[in-house]
């Protein structure tokens, strides 16, 4: 796998540089909710995200780049005892899920020409997850690197030339990884930003 | 353009600021953990003995070592409720003199971290020539946090026989542990030794 991703990224930095027509940069704010593992830890939703974007446009409807961003979700558990064997913890417990996404990205705009112009992404690449379990003043940490791939739809409205404000849902699906944190990690993603 | 790098640190440390914080009150840290020997049967049990005085240091000085104990006004309602907490779960206190099936020792450890103020230090780093970790030229920012842990150790005396190192084992083990602050509220404790016991409920004999 390392070495698909690697002759991936080569040929997609070569592409870049190749073929590079014209650079869009976005910066997007995110609101995110959990599935599956992640779901399971923390039920409730982040409004704490940021993602960006750097793309080439190979031709006026496909581009190539690379994305990045930070997604933390949150929850204050209410006191509970946590029995395993013969241990027993009783108090608070603060849960803290971090995800920080590093994807190589195609997109492919739909009508780039049209002020309303909807978009189609692929990502590929990987979620870094640190997931903090939080009791009195001690942390139980676990990390993980999972393979991803991260569909995304949406639609950028032109706002003036080159730039426009972008509306999009995106899934994050951080396939199962044999780290600290062995289930899959995923979460979608409501992306609202600015693309110059 | 550079109004896009404005913008773009302005959410940097907006991202920062935005950071779920945690615990609001030192009450928020207090945790109680407890364990046992699950070989241990304590149903067979029915007695048990506490000192009347809670060590919390030992001083040794000339070689003399003498104990330190918890203030009174702290430890009389702390012992007394481990002594209701015992009575509610069917045990009887007698004298360490009238053989007790069981040693309950009660403990009070207290420790101070330090700690200096980093953040503020690379704050205003950034304003320097040189990008980084550096000691400023101005007292660092410290502060410190006080922790204390109340221990329960419930041991069997007469195992010390079975014990290849004629010692007495521990059959359950108790740690609270919170963040004093400047009021000392000694229900902070009583609520732990309370949630030690209902976590505990092999130890009811009734």
């Amino acid at each position: 796998m390392k070495k698909v991703l690697f002759i991936f990224s080569i040929c997609l930095i070569a592409s870049v540089y190749t073929f590079a027509q014209s650079n869009h940069f976005g910066m997007y704010y995110s609101i995110a909710f959990p599935t599956g593992d992640v779901g399971e830890y923390i039920s409730k939703p982040s409004f704490r995200g940021v993602y960006f974007d750097f793309h080439k446009t190979i031709n006026e409807n496909v581009g190539i780049g690379l994305s990045t961003g930070w997604t933390v979700f949150y929850e204050e558990k209410a006191e509970d005892t946590y029995t395993i064997e013969n241990n027993s913890l009783t108090g608070k417990q603060y849960r803290y899920s971090n995800h920080v996404p590093i994807l190589a990205s195609g997109v492919y705009y739909m009508q780039p020409d049209q002020t309303i112009n909807p978009f189609a992404k692929l990502g590929i690449g990987t979620i870094y997850t640190r997931r903090n379990t939080d009791m009195g003043q001690y942390t139980y940490e676990l990390e993980a690197w999972n393979f991803a791939l991260a569909p995304e739809f949406g639609v950028q409205y032109s706002v003036g030339y080159e730039s426009a404000v972008s509306l999009s849902l995106k899934y994050f699906a951080g396939f199962q990884a044999g780290n600290e944190l062995d289930a899959s990690q995923s979460y979608f993603a409501i992306n609202f930003g600015f693309v110059y | 353009m550079k109004s896009y790098n404005l913008l773009f640190a302005v959410l940097l440390v907006l991202l920062g600021g935005c950071y779920p914080q945690g615990p609001e009150y030192t009450e928020e840290m207090d945790i109680v953990f407890t364990t046992y020997d699950e070989q241990y049967d304590f149903t067979s049990k029915s007695t048990y003995a506490m000192p009347d005085q809670i060590v919390v240091d030992v001083d040794i000085e000339n070689g003399d070592t003498s104990f330190v104990y918890m203030d009174a006004k702290y430890a009389i309602p702390i012992l007394n409720e481990i002594d209701e907490n015992m009575l509610a779960y069917g045990w009887s206190k007698v004298a360490i003199n009238e053989n007790p099936d069981l040693l309950m020792m009660p403990a009070g450890l207290s420790s101070t971290t330090y700690f200096y103020g980093w953040w503020y230090d690379w704050w205003w780093g950034g304003w320097y020539p040189w990008w980084g970790w550096y000691y400023p030229p101005y007292y660092p920012v410290v502060g410190s946090y006080t922790t204390g842990t109340l221990m329960m150790v419930l041991a069997d005396p007469n195992a010390a026989e079975d014990n290849p190192v004629k010692q007495t084992p521990i059959t359950w083990l108790s740690a609270s542990n919170g963040i004093f602050n400047y009021s000392y509220d000694v229900t902070r404790v009583t609520d732990a030794i309370e949630k030690s016991f209902a976590q505990s409920p092999y130890l009811n004999i009734d």
